[in-house]
């Protein structure tokens, strides 16, 4: 049971739920959230809800179970998927507010920011370089129009 | 000892507080500023650090009720869709603000005169002209001269880079034959009194860590402390104070470690924005002013303008780099902007790009808007919206209306104890017409630029920016707070110099504005002296 900590079922039942969340890319770019390490990042933002989401991993446990799996962290990943299916329908709240935490530290993580072509560092104080178009030639049709304010 | 009676005290140290304390400091008055929150460390900002894009989401998020810090106050907004978007700090709600600095139309300031609505204002643009020069030179505004829907001005500073995402729109724009420009900017895209130039990190409404945005904290107020004006921080004035004769005397604020404090002026001015100042008018009451003070008009707190906005968001097939460069200056359209009442509606709204989305606030929008769901198709699906997603914003001019009222909520109380403001706000009829029809046309511009698929948000509940309009300016005490250069009518040594002198809204981001007024007033007062109360 949730205590101040999760326990290492309840960690490994947050991993799981992480990687079927956010799923390792198909072409092997894009990490699964679970392989990151976020679990641990997000127990320690969860506050008081943390009692909240043991519970819920502890219904994910219990579904599992229900199919014949030792726990959700030892089911195949459809299956996996098939039951937090199953579980946000009677419970609609809980992924959307793990979802939030899971995508706040996925997108932010320096593995998922190259992976998306971006360098992995801060903007300043390097900030980036952006093209300033020929502004004369896009303007033509805007300063060969009408005036657009009235005399007052 | 005696205690000190200093000239002039002003309360806030934001947009307009800076500029009308710097302007004064001419006179060489002793001039003293009270300021509730402290100054900022732009090394402490967001963009220095990989997590910024989350951060919007906590301690720089817009809602002074989500944030949980000290220095701000809480606002009751439960009964508005749009709730207050402010800041409290040296340079106040500049510090998160886009930049995006547009002048007022001459119109704006002949509403009843044209358009049969509202009021016109006291003074008119020839009266700010000056002004917004002087403002624009001491903000570093970019921009390009020439804009067909402005009256002629020579923005200092060159404009802001469009990148992909400002000509995929521009060109979107001239596809439709609309009006479209390089938008005014208080952001120096060179180097510009010390500031150094624009890197185009993103996030300006995270706080501007290369110090090129113009807040006040690196405008006004360096120039304003050196010409001897005293900035004290983590001062919040608790209620203005008035003599037997009814003028204001002073003020008693708490000092940082929430110790009760008197100070004594021989003039008082309000800075404290369009909700911050009615709370407190409306928190000083005595024998003479049982309403609140400088209330007789009935007035204070009542007429808020928000402009309401709405999002369109586009996406495109091709990436847009919209992560680069300032946040909410880019372009602007105001082919909407004056009066046609074959739409459906009185006045008009402007057209401003958006752009600044990281990796976390498209997946955060895409959650939210269900265009990406999790599991196995999450990273196609996401790769449909990363960095291919443009917004505009529709920013509608919003009409003065008594219902839309600032009080004092009965219960919520800041860190000091003192009231915190209740916003009562409904959208208008006309304005509900005029955010449909430019969420329409918004769509339009989004897939004449290309793009393959479009969605909204209006009204957007986070766009409350704008605050304008709860102590109005006007030349009758019967239905105005302060006269045109913001001495209040019923209080001849207490001014106003923010947001809430404004009769109507106009449909521009206000600061450019508010600050030009501000100097207007200071200006105003030095000619004055000699016979300032009369």
């Amino acid at each position: 049971m949730s205590g101040a900590n999760f326990d290492d079922r309840e960690r490994a039942a947050l991993r799981a739920l992480l990687d079927t969340l956010v799923p390792p890319g198909a072409d092997g770019r894009m990490p699964g959230a679970g392989e990151l390490g976020l679990a641990e990042t997000i127990e320690e933002k969860l506050g008081a809800l943390r009692p909240l989401v043991g519970r819920g991993l502890a219904e994910l446990d219990e579904r599992a179970r229900a199919r014949g799996g030792e726990s959700f962290a030892a089911l195949a990943p459809d299956e996996r998927a098939a039951v937090v299916a199953e579980h946000s329908a009677g419970d609609p709240a809980f992924v959307p507010g793990l979802l939030f935490q899971a995508y706040v530290h996925y997108y932010q993580h320096d593995r998922v920011v190259a992976a998306l072509g971006l360098e992995p560092r801060p903007p300043h104080p390097l900030g980036y370089a952006l093209a300033q178009p020929d502004l004369d030639a896009l303007l033509a049709p805007v300063r060969a129009g009408p005036k657009r304010y009235r005399e007052a | 000892m005696a205690e000190e009676v200093v000239d002039v005290l002003v309360i806030g140290a934001g947009a307009a507080g800076a500029a009308f304390a710097w302007s004064l400091a001419d006179t060489r008055m002793r001039i003293v500023c009270l300021e509730q929150g402290d100054w900022m460390n732009p090394l402490d900002y967001p963009s220095t650090r990989t997590s910024w894009d989350g951060e919007r989401f906590g301690a720089f998020g817009l809602s002074p009720n989500g944030r949980g810090r000290r220095e701000d106050y809480p606002v009751n907004d439960r009964e508005s869709p749009i709730q207050v978007s402010n800041f409290n700090a040296v340079g106040g709600s500049t510090i998160l603000y886009a930049a995006h600095f547009p002048r007022f139309h001459p119109s704006d300031f002949r509403v009843r005169s044209l358009d049969s609505v509202a009021l016109d204002w006291p003074i008119d643009y020839a009266t700010l002209a000056p002004w917004y020069d002087v403002n624009a030179r001491m903000m570093g505004v970019a921009g390009l001269a020439g804009d067909p829907a402005y009256p002629p001005k020579e923005p200092p500073l060159p404009p802001v880079p469009l990148g992909v995402l400002g000509e995929t729109l521009a060109r979107g724009f001239n596809r439709l034959g609309w009006h479209w420009w390089p938008s005014d900017s208080a952001i120096a895209t060179r180097e510009h009194a010390g500031r150094a130039p624009c890197i185009n990190l993103g996030p300006c409404l995270l706080g501007c860590a290369q110090g090129a945005k113009g807040s006040t904290d690196v405008t006004y107020w360096p120039a304003a402390i050196r010409a001897g004006v005293e900035l004290r921080t983590h001062c919040r004035v608790r209620e203005i104070t008035v003599d037997a004769r009814g003028m204001a005397d002073g003020v008693i604020y708490y000092d940082a470690e929430g110790r009760e404090r008197r100070q004594r002026a021989e003039i008082v001015v309000l800075a404290c924005n369009g909700v911050g100042t009615p709370r407190l008018l409306l928190h000083s009451r005595s024998a003479a002013f049982p309403d609140g003070l400088a209330n007789r008009s009935g007035l204070v707190g009542k007429n808020l303008m928000f402009h309401p906005y709405g999002m369109v968001t586009g996406i495109f097939p091709e990436p847009l780099e919209g992560y680069k460069g300032p946040t909410g200056c880019c372009i602007i359209s105001q082919e909407f902007y004056e009066t046609d009442a074959s739409r459906g509606f009185l006045r008009g709204y402007s057209f401003e790009m958006v752009r600044g989305m990281g990796p976390v606030s498209t997946a955060l929008l895409a959650m939210t808007t269900g265009r990406v769901d999790w599991g196995a198709g999450h990273h196609a699906a996401y790769q449909e919206m990363w960095d291919r997603t443009a917004g505009m914003v529709v920013i509608c001019e919003d009409l003065p209306e008594e219902c839309n009222t600032v009080t004092l909520d009965p219960e919520l109380v800041d860190a000091d104890g003192i009231p915190a403001p209740r916003i009562t706000y409904r959208l208008s009829e006309n304005s509900q017409r005029m955010l449909a029809h430019g969420v329409a046309r918004g769509r339009d511009v989004l897939e004449a630029a290309g793009a393959v698929d479009t969605f909204t948000d209006a009204p957007l509940r986070p766009a409350g920016w704008h605050l304008m309009g709860t102590a109005r300016m006007g030349t009758d005490p019967e239905t105005s707070v302060v006269n045109d250069w913001g001495r209040c009518h019923d209080v001849k040594n207490l001014f106003i110099v923010d947001g809430s002198v404004f009769v109507t809204s106009a449909a521009v981001n206000p600061t450019n504005t508010i600050q030009a007024l501000a100097l207007h007033s200071a200006d105003a007062i030095k000619r004055n002296l000699a016979n300032l109360f009369d």
